[in-house]
């Protein structure tokens, strides 16, 4: 090759290699801008996209609060039990170690098969796995003076839900079951890490379900802490990062009273029925029981399957709260508010009077309506009228009524509406308008319907809880606040004074004088039970009958069938002259209100007021 | 003793480069493999063993390779050959042979081979060179390219048409053909698509242009590469304190994604002192070639020294998402016997013919 040849070959080449080798720089530049792409403008996002991978945070589940009745004492409670505890990553021979730990800790063939089936997994990600729960005092002692020899494993605090008085609160209390997760609370922890949740409870995560519990989750519940690990990415945990502590939930301190809730439930017995007293000064509930009950503790820390069929199916009900969702028509304990009405309204006066012949003959139709006493009670004012419950008077004064002003009345004083600020599921019942039956039964109101009314029969009904709300504002003339069974700041309550332009004070003493006497003077239909205390009680009992009959012949017929007979119910207040407590009792099927469900209210108001 | 170490073919600004290198690459290795010592031993004796390689290499003049060009071809094919034949199965792939207890990737040696064997051929052409020596040079490349590719290795394969693309490139293709190669190209490129392309290979270009489109599948590799550089930030994590790394989220940290550990441990820092190192060894090779003694020394440091630079960028724009993930080891870094072996064989020509003269002063 010539020299100038070689001289153009070498030029050629240099100018290739240059362009080329400026391609080689160029990309450099590329990937240097793309590397600052990267680390200096994305830093952030790629932090947290870092901190994503590797950091997963499981929740630690908080204490409930404790339930408390008005005297501090407990009515849930957060009893320790002990669980015992393996890590499984630092068990190397499965059936070596179930070998070794069997002759220290009785496992039975379920929990041994159980925990064969999460054992592989829990090793894997280096979580805990329990071995068995509620260990006896005899097994912690055993396990623990042999502990040196099984380093993987431990014994844990682990807690239930237990309630003292587990039959007699339950609905009231209510209960509490496993949730998923309180996804909502903390929202930076995904969906998927609450299956690694800590557990405080042996049962798991749990909430409140029913009563209380549920009422006051919010408040009870606590919040949940938080334990970051390093995770890696075949999802093993690593080691722990950091971790906030749970915060235990708020106490409820209620005004539930165990001793009187206990008479209550003592007295109805195995009877169907409820009971609801009120503290008339603060309108706190101190006794809400529905009977028959069924136990809180087994349902709140797992019941097996049939036996939670058997309680729903039982014939009797124990799970339906009939103090809050019974409908039971009032009978003769509206006969005040339906003198209340008549006398705002000036429809009649203290001395008004009537003559009952112990039937009462609406005009428009001649149809009569019958008293319980047959040839009636002669004469009678209001007083008496309320004394004998004399049908026929409150016949003739809603015979005078307006329906619309009436149903009005009756809501005024709590009927067909919730009356209570913090009960769980509370039906609030209802009161008949025109308007209801004709879109409900597609017919028109009838005078007879009013009349009905006037003894609390016919399309009237009532729950306990919102016979014994009357009850109070009966006993404190009107001055009485919402009802509630927690202790409340002043402010969140709402008062519900009860007032009506034409009944004056004065009315309000005779109508107490009327009531006193119903159970504490000679003639009054609940005077059976004027001897079962000390102190004077104010009342009024009715009988809640079940099939419309004109006579008692023809109810004596009816009476061998026990679901068929009438309902016993009282509503009263004491002690007199200045009332504390009001209370409410029906019994299912019990007949006479005074003389059975009287003994039951006065047995309440007893352990209320000899405390 | 001095005269005798000034006998010795040898260029200080390559050689300590590479050594720091090779020393960095065996100081990150030990983290991106989680403190495996046995893989850093293994990896060290490989380096130790390729610096002397590679000043063995250098020694010889270099016409040695110019005769021996056909020779160390067909060594090369044969290597494939045995391969071919009795190469073991890896993850649906025939890509080492194995002699005793060592083994090699035998497409390493191509990449080598390739391009001396070009340069040989066109080294002493007239300008510009003609159209059936062109066609010859195509032909081999396509055939070097066709046996790798079928392993399958796709990646190798391009580099390997890549090295000989280059010397024909700097021996003075003519701009039409290179024009006219381009615009075949482009038609093609549907053609390439469908069937040069295995589906996993297609399912990976997808990924690269929809990255988001299956974060735990297809593109988990690229995210994660991604996510660790990304959060390594100005001055890194620190040695050994990548979680992306040492968490195992990162594949192939010892390997393909070494690089992604670097950044990630070491921050844009650590990136700018590598890119440095091996930007100062490819301009030192563009300044070696440029001065070379002839032709057939010009194109080969031209060509194994671009194939070095194409290796390396398509590894680095790989890792940092700029382009589809093909399976291409990070030069000197990443752990690797026989890429390290070609390596330092590829550098040991590059001095050789770099510091050859043609009449040594005598």
């Amino acid at each position: 090759m010539i020299f100038e040849e070689r001289q153009l070959e070498k030029n050629n080449f240099s100018s290739r290699a240059i362009l080329l080798f400026g391609v080689v720089i160029l990309s450099f530049l590329a990937i240097l801008i793309k590397v600052f792409s990267l680390q200096i403008s994305g830093y952030s996002d790629y932090q947290l996209a870092a901190l994503k991978n590797k950091n997963y945070v499981v929740p630690i589940q908080p204490l409930r609060g404790e339930i408390f009745d008005r005297k501090g004492r407990y009515l849930v409670r957060n009893e320790p039990t002990f669980d015992l505890i393996t890590n499984p990553n630092l068990i190397i021979d499965l059936d070596l170690f179930l070998e070794e730990i069997e002759p220290v800790i009785f496992l039975s063939d379920i929990e041994k098969t159980r925990y064969r089936k999460f054992y592989k997994d829990k090793a894997f990600i280096n979580k805990e796995l329990v071995l068995k729960k509620d260990l006896t005092q005899r097994e912690i002692a055993r396990f623990n003076v042999r502990s040196f020899n099984f380093k993987n494993v431990f014994i844990a605090k682990r807690y239930r839900r237990i309630s003292d008085h587990p039959d007699i609160f339950s609905h009231v209390l209510g209960y509490t079951s496993i949730t998923e997760g309180d996804f909502k609370s903390m929202p930076e922890i995904p969906r998927s890490h609450w299956k690694d949740v800590e557990l405080n409870y042996a049962h798991g995560l749990i909430t409140g379900q029913t009563g209380l519990e549920e009422t006051y989750d919010y408040q009870l519940r606590g919040s949940h802490g938080k334990k970051v690990y390093e995770m890696n990415a075949r999802g093993q945990f690593i080691k722990e990062l950091e971790a906030s502590q749970p915060k235990k939930g708020s106490d409820l301190f209620t005004y539930l009273d165990i001793d009187a809730q206990k008479s209550a439930a003592e007295y109805i017995g195995n009877r169907r029925g409820a009971v609801v007293a009120i503290d008339l000064q603060s309108s706190g509930i101190n006794v809400l029981y529905s009977s028959p009950s069924y136990s809180i503790n087994r349902l709140s820390n797992g019941m097996s399957e049939s036996e939670f069929k058997d309680l729903i199916n039982n014939s009797e009900k124990p799970f339906f709260n009939r103090a809050l969702q019974g409908r039971y028509p009032p009978a003769s304990t509206i006969k005040p508010a339906i003198g209340m009405y008549g006398l705002s309204r000036d429809i009649i006066d203290w001395n008004f009077e009537i003559k009952d012949p112990g039937y009462f003959t609406l005009p428009e139709t001649g149809r009569i309506y019958r008293g319980w006493l047959k040839g009636g009670h002669g004469k009678v004012n209001l007083r008496k009228a309320m004394l004998v419950s004399s049908n026929t008077f409150f016949f003739s004064l809603a015979y005078k009524s307006d329906i619309n002003e009436l149903s009005e009345h009756l809501n005024s004083l709590g009927f067909g509406q919730k009356v209570c600020f913090d009960c769980f599921d509370e039906d609030q019942a209802f009161v008949p308008t025109p308007e209801w039956k004709y879109s409900k039964m597609n017919t028109g109101w009838v005078k007879g319907d009013t009349v009905n009314l006037g003894v609390g029969q016919g399309y009237l009904i009532a729950t306990p809880m919102q016979l014994a709300n009357y009850a109070s504002i009966l006993a404190t003339k009107g001055k009485i606040e919402k009802a509630s069974l927690a202790i409340l700041d002043k402010q969140k309550k709402s008062s519900i004074f009860w007032e009506q332009k034409g009944f004056s004070s004065l009315d309000w003493n005779k109508m107490h004088n009327a009531l006193l006497g119903v159970i504490e003077s000679d003639y009054g239909t609940a005077s059976s039970i004027r001897d079962l205390k000390n102190f004077q009680v104010a009342g009024k009992s009715g009988t809640a009958e079940l099939v419309s009959l004109d006579s008692k012949e023809a109810y004596l017929e009816v009476r061998s069938a026990e679901l068929l007979r009438d309902h016993s119910i009282i509503i009263a207040f004491g002690p007199m002259p200045n009332p504390k407590y009001a209370v409410s009792v029906v019994i299912e099927n019990g007949e006479s209100g005074g003389a059975v469900a009287g003994p039951v209210a006065i047995e309440v108001l007893k352990s209320l007021i000899n405390e | 003793m001095s005269n005798y170490f000034e006998k010795i073919y040898f260029d200080p600004y390559l050689f300590f480069s590479i050594f720091f290198l090779s020393a960095l690459g065996l100081f990150f290795l030990f983290s991106a493999s989680n403190g495996d010592v046995n893989m850093v031993f293994k990896q060290l004796i490989f380096v130790i063993g390729g610096l002397i390689f590679m000043i063995g290499i250098s020694q010889p003049d270099p016409d040695i390779f110019r005769r021996m060009s056909l020779m160390i071809l067909l060594f090369a094919l044969f290597l494939l050959g045995i391969t071919y034949f009795f190469g073991p199965e890896i993850n649906g792939a025939q890509r080492w042979v194995r002699i005793g207890s060592i083994s090699f990737q035998s497409s390493e040696m191509l990449k080598i081979a390739l391009p001396i064997f070009l340069a040989n051929f066109l080294f002493n052409k007239k300008l510009p060179i003609q159209r059936k020596e062109v066609l010859i040079s195509i032909i081999i490349i396509f055939c070097c390219f066709f046996l790798v590719y079928r392993q399958p290795d796709l990646g190798t394969a391009v580099i390997v048409a890549l090295s000989g693309i280059f010397v024909l490139f700097l021996s003075g293709l003519s701009w039409s053909f290179i024009g006219g190669s381009l615009i075949f190209l482009i038609i093609s490129s549907p053609f390439i698509w469908n069937i040069l392309l295995e589906p996993f290979q297609r399912q990976r270009i997808a990924t690269y242009f929809n990255p988001d489109s299956d974060p735990f599948g297809a593109s988990w590799n690229i995210t994660q590469s991604k996510v660790a550089i990304g959060s390594g930030g100005i001055f890194g994590k620190g040695f050994g304190e990548g979680s992306q790394t040492q968490l195992n989220f990162l594949p192939e940290t010892e390997t393909d994604f070494i690089f992604s550990v670097i950044g990630e441990e070491f921050g844009f820092l650590g990136v700018l002192l590598l890119l440095t190192i091996y930007l100062f060894i490819l301009l030192r090779c563009f300044y070696l070639a440029l001065n070379a003694r002839d032709r057939f020394c010009r194109l080969v440091i031209g060509g194994i020294s671009l194939t070095f630079a194409s290796n390396l960028i398509i590894n680095l724009s790989m890792v940092v998402g700029l382009l589809p993930i093909v399976g291409m080891p990070l030069p000197f870094i990443s752990m690797g016997g026989s890429s390290l072996i070609s390596l330092f064989f590829s550098f040991g020509i590059i001095i050789s013919m770099g510091t050859h003269k043609k009449f040594l002063p005598q």
